[in-house]
């Protein structure tokens, strides 16, 4: 019994953990239909921006953090503007290759300016406590993912499928130009989501640190999860998404406590399993 | 992809008024590198084996379109079948090369029957997931493969029982070029045979080709396996020139590295192939000796100038150039 | 055959075999990381080795010693290989070094064999590489010389259950073995076995399955980085510690990511062949060097690996220049003062033998840093993981 309740937290709390870092990937990748290799380099640039304003210039986590997915949105946005606007009309494969060439030159960045070793990003003494659930501890960070990935759910919810921007966006990725014609500014609408997954990406890497700590190399030692995640949540949905990053968090906690050997062929054997037999994930559209 | 049609027609044209010209001139830039480059035989030879590896990505992506992150499987399956064949069964390299070629063809074939169902990023989450899974299960096979301390004792006998593995690398370089060689041809027939010229139909358009009626998955399977084998038959010449075959023969990187090397060079031509890994093998082998970790600076800049100016490829850009000095025409698809 | 090339090989190979005749520079080879996730420590080599040449001077026994440093981007033996190869027969190097992954190092015990190149490896671990050839030499450690002290050592202080925690993969199968054999033999329980993906990302079910066995400790070996840093952070969030089972590691703590780590890692207990905070003059003069030469450079396993590598070398070319089985011959059995403590050269194993120091993590009062507090010697062993 202890087991089962084991399994639920630690699996329920690892997979908010993947849904958090996921989540901005989902919003480019599923959304926009970006297959946006560079997703993780976004989560590194908030990270390593927030190590830097942490350790080296001694600002409180929280406006670090702030600060942090700020800038990196500003980034994302001038990035847009400037390469992303040419990629949505190529290829899969020119994406892919395009978006692999943006992300080298991030990681190259941040090892320039910080060096290769693991960039910590101290949390502050609340988020470090250990929570008593009665049966177990859960440390408190975990919790708080819990409550960021509950809250960006909900917000994303409403903005997507519920206000007239979600609308705009919607119809924009499905005929640019029908889209246009009605008077919605693509541009704009593109360059807004843009930016919110960014942020999302920066956001998930500063709160996902505390398991996937950030080093320059990030964006490639995790792109196969970030992927895995989205994939198996179906392109174009929040909450397949959602859903994908919650049962691989339970499958892979489940598969570590009970067969922790063989653990990641299951994973990856479940993985195929799922894209074999929904090709377009778990809640994809067509 | 429009763009590609252009190059196209002109190199099938110039290969109607002199045959197989761009392959005579390769062959001897080949020769000429030996004499040309003596100390480097070992790079040249490295080089030679990624050309193969691409060779056979290009095949299966450049002419039949099938979107794959996940070619070193094949590559390492190759590897690790010569490298045990060699070390349990035979050192005799040519029948390594065959071992390695079956092994690269099992695996795509067993796979493909999955893989070649699925499209876009299915596709490439699918080929990542096979490639995982194998390095998983040669890290677990630890008494077979040596995990990740490598799979060593691997000592090759002479090549055809006459020319020694050397220090300086001379018979590797004359092996691998003659293998390179061979296999260039059979894939030149595979490209030109009706099975493939369907999955070039295929590529272009999957609808039609079942409109009129062709298998469309059974030539797709084909195809990968084919593909496999060639891929097999560079990671078993990679285990016999290294001697030594470790986990990352399934590195992600490989396989988005050959990536990068063919539509540097250009997807949908075999020679695209062959200059894309030259231009990105020297440019690496050099700049790793500058600067090696702003290499990815360059390497980045590359990859984002080749998808941006010439998305044909460095075969592409007579073309590009042209489009932007005389006609007025759009050089983007 | 072009005789031009014939001439120009047999040349290179005339240098190889007996270049000492009228070379006056011995050059080096240094085969490591520059690039890619494993960097950080091919930068540290090379901060090593240039600490050790502005404290010696650039040369040795009259000869000048030039280091070429070539990247091989991690476990990469095709590329390892072609780089030896290009360093034997165009730059005609007369020493190789470097070498920080296991299948890097195997690649080239068939090339150094034929060349006779003496090889310093700074760190690669497997005991059997040095098998493979009698060239090879190493100045790091390996899993068994640190992993049993520690069971040893762990026993007598009352440590009588254990479990253990390894990735799964070659050396952390390595330590495991070396653990439980060592434990076992002093009459201490391993209570389970446990064996990590090398892709684990949340530890938690692994130190739930730990703290549900309620041993006195858990012996743990991660790889650096990312997985030693989850495993930590798990180990305390799960409050293992306040519930009495102890940390038992070797490599964990190294200085590198030391930091990163935070105030998770006090009181983490290791089992280490060096540690940054030595004392001695050596090592201060060492670390005060580096600190010089590279601003903010940490001193851990790999400079001080490199660092002693640097000196076997020195030592070699003075004895022989640059003949290759004159210089192993000569360095067999050395002895010298390490920024570690003493060391030996095993004429054996060509391993060191070396104390093994016991190590908790402790803020340090005067720089704030987080440093490994060496509590005592628990052993001076070579390489016990060898077998004929």
């Amino acid at each position: 019994m202890s087991l089962i309740l084991n399994i639920a937290v630690d699996g329920i709390a690892y997979g908010m953990i993947l849904f958090m870092i996921s989540i901005g990937l989902s919003v480019t990748m599923g959304l926009m239909r970006v297959i946006n290799l560079a997703h993780g380099a976004f989560a590194l640039l908030g990270g390593a921006a927030a190590h830097a304003l942490i350790a080296r210039a001694g600002l409180s986590f929280m406006a670090a953090a702030l600060l942090a997915i700020m800038a990196t949105m500003a980034i994302a946005f001038l990035l847009e503007r400037l390469v992303y606007r040419r990629i949505y009309g190529l290829g899969e494969l020119q994406q892919v290759l395009a978006t692999i060439g943006i992300t080298f030159i991030f990681i190259a960045l941040v090892n320039r300016l910080l060096g290769s070793s693991l960039l910590a990003i101290p949390l502050p003494d609340f988020l470090q406590q250990s929570v008593d659930l009665g049966f177990r501890v859960l440390p408190a960070h975990r919790l708080a993912v819990i409550l960021a990935g509950a809250v960006v759910i909900a917000g994303l919810y409403l903005t997507i499928e519920r206000s007239r921007f979600g609308t705009r966006l919607r119809a924009a990725v499905d005929n640019r130009s029908i889209a246009s014609a009605l008077g919605i500014n693509i541009d704009a609408v593109f360059a807004a989501t843009f930016c919110l997954g960014a942020g999302l990406a920066a956001l998930g890497g500063i709160l996902g640190a505390e398991l996937l700590p950030i080093d320059a190399y990030y964006p490639l030692r995790y792109m196969v999860l970030f992927l895995i995640v989205v994939s198996v949540g179906g392109m174009g949905s929040i909450t397949g998404s959602f859903m994908a990053a919650l049962a691989l968090g339970i499958l892979e906690t489940a598969s570590r406590y009970l067969i922790p050997d063989f653990g990641t062929i299951v994973f990856f054997a479940a993985v195929m399993a799922v894209l074999a037999i929904r090709p377009r994930g778990l809640l994809g559209k067509a | 992809m429009s763009v590609q049609e252009i190059p196209l027609t002109t190199i099938r044209t110039r290969i109607r008024g002199v045959p197989l010209m761009p392959e005579a001139v390769m062959l001897a830039l080949a020769v000429i590198a030996y004499f040309l480059f003596p100390y480097d035989l070992a790079l040249l030879t490295r080089i030679m084996v990624m050309m193969l590896f691409v060779l056979s990505l290009d095949l299966v992506l450049g002419y039949a379109g099938i979107a794959t992150l996940g070619h070193a499987a094949l590559y390492g399956t190759g590897a690790y079948a010569a490298g045990l064949f060699a070390v349990h069964v035979s050192a005799d390299p040519v029948t390594g090369l065959v071992v390695g070629a079956a092994a690269g063809a099992a695996l795509a074939l067993v796979s493909g029957l999955l893989l070649m169902r699925a499209h876009g990023l299915t596709l490439l989450m699918l080929s990542i997931a096979v490639t995982l899974i194998c390095q998983e299960i040669a890290n677990k096979a630890r008494d077979l493969t040596g995990g990740a301390d490598g799979l060593r004792g691997i000592r090759m006998e002479p090549v055809l029982g006459l020319f020694k593995f050397d220090f300086v690398g001379r018979t590797g370089f004359w092996y691998a070029l003659a293998v390179l060689c061979v296999c260039y041809a059979v894939l030149k027939v595979v490209t030109l045979s009706p099975i493939g010229l369907s999955v070039r139909g295929i590529k272009d358009s999957a609808a039609r080709m079942v409109a009129i009626g062709s298998p469309v998955y059974r030539r797709l399977v084909t195809i990968y396996t084919i593909g496999g084998a060639v891929a097999g038959v560079a990671g078993a010449l990679a285990a016999q020139v290294t001697q030594l075959v470790s986990l990352e023969v399934y590195a992600f990187n490989l396989s988005a590295e050959a990536l990068i090397m063919l539509i540097l060079g250009g997807a949908g031509r075999l020679h695209g192939a062959i200059i894309g890994t030259l231009i990105f093998m020297v440019v690496h082998h050099i700049a790793a000796s500058v600067d090696p970790f702003n290499w990815l600076f360059i390497i980045g800049a590359l990859v984002l100038g080749i998808v941006f100016f010439v998305p044909a490829g460095m075969l592409g850009i007579p073309a590009a150039l042209r489009n932007l000095t005389g006609r007025n025409g759009d050089a983007r698809p | 055959m072009n005789n031009l090339v014939r001439a120009a090989l047999a040349a290179a190979m005339a240098t190889l075999c007996a270049g000492a005749c009228w070379a006056d520079t011995i050059k080096v080879g240094v085969i490591a990381e520059f690039s890619g996730p494993f960097a950080i420590y091919g930068k540290q080599y090379k901060e090593a080795i240039e600490t050790y040449v502005a404290q010696h001077g650039s040369q040795s026994g009259g000869h000048d010693i030039e280091f070429i440093y070539k990247d091989v981007g991690g476990a990469n033996p095709d590329l390892a290989k072609t780089l030896a190869q290009e360093l034997l027969i165009r730059d005609r190097v007369n020493y190789l070094a470097g070498l920080t992954f296991t299948p890097n190092a195997l690649a080239l015990a068939p090339l150094i064999e034929q060349s006779e190149t003496p090889t310093v490896i700074f760190n690669a671990a497997t005991s059997a590489i040095n098998k493979q050839s009698p060239y090879f030499l190493r100045t790091s450690y390996t899993l068994w010389q640190v992993s049993t002290p520690l069971a040893d050592w762990a026993y007598d202080q009352g440590i009588h259950t254990v479990v253990t925690a390894v990735s799964d993969y070659g050396p952390g199968i390595d330590a495991e073995n070396a653990f439980k054999a060592a434990f076992e033999k002093k009459g201490g329980k391993v209570i389970d076995t446990i064996r990590m993906p090398l892709a684990t990302t949340d530890f938690t079910p692994f130190i739930q399955r730990v703290r549900s066995q309620a041993p006195n400790g858990v012996f743990a070996f991660l790889p650096g980085g990312p997985p030693t840093f989850g495993f930590t952070k798990s180990y305390n969030e799960n409050g293992l510690a306040k519930e009495g089972i102890r940390f038992l590691g070797t490599a964990e703590t190294e200085e590198s990511n030391l930091q990163a780590l935070g105030d998770a890692a006090i009181g983490l207990t290791t089992a280490f062949h060096y540690s940054e905070a030595h004392d001695s003059d050596v090592n201060a003069a060492f670390t005060k060097k580096l600190g010089e030469l590279s601003a903010g450079a940490v001193a851990n396993w790999a400079s001080v690996g490199a660092y002693d590598g640097t000196h076997l070398i020195y030592k070699m070319v003075e004895a022989a220049g640059a003949d290759g089985p004159k210089a192993i011959e000569a360095v067999k059995s050395l002895k010298w003062e390490s920024p570690r403590g003493p060391v030996e050269m095993d004429p054996k194993t060509r391993t060191l033998i070396q104390n093994v120091y016991i190590r908790d993590v402790e803020r340090d009062k005067d720089s704030g840093r987080l440093v490994n507090r060496e509590k005592g010697v628990i052993a001076t062993v070579g390489d016990l993981g060898w077998t004929d």
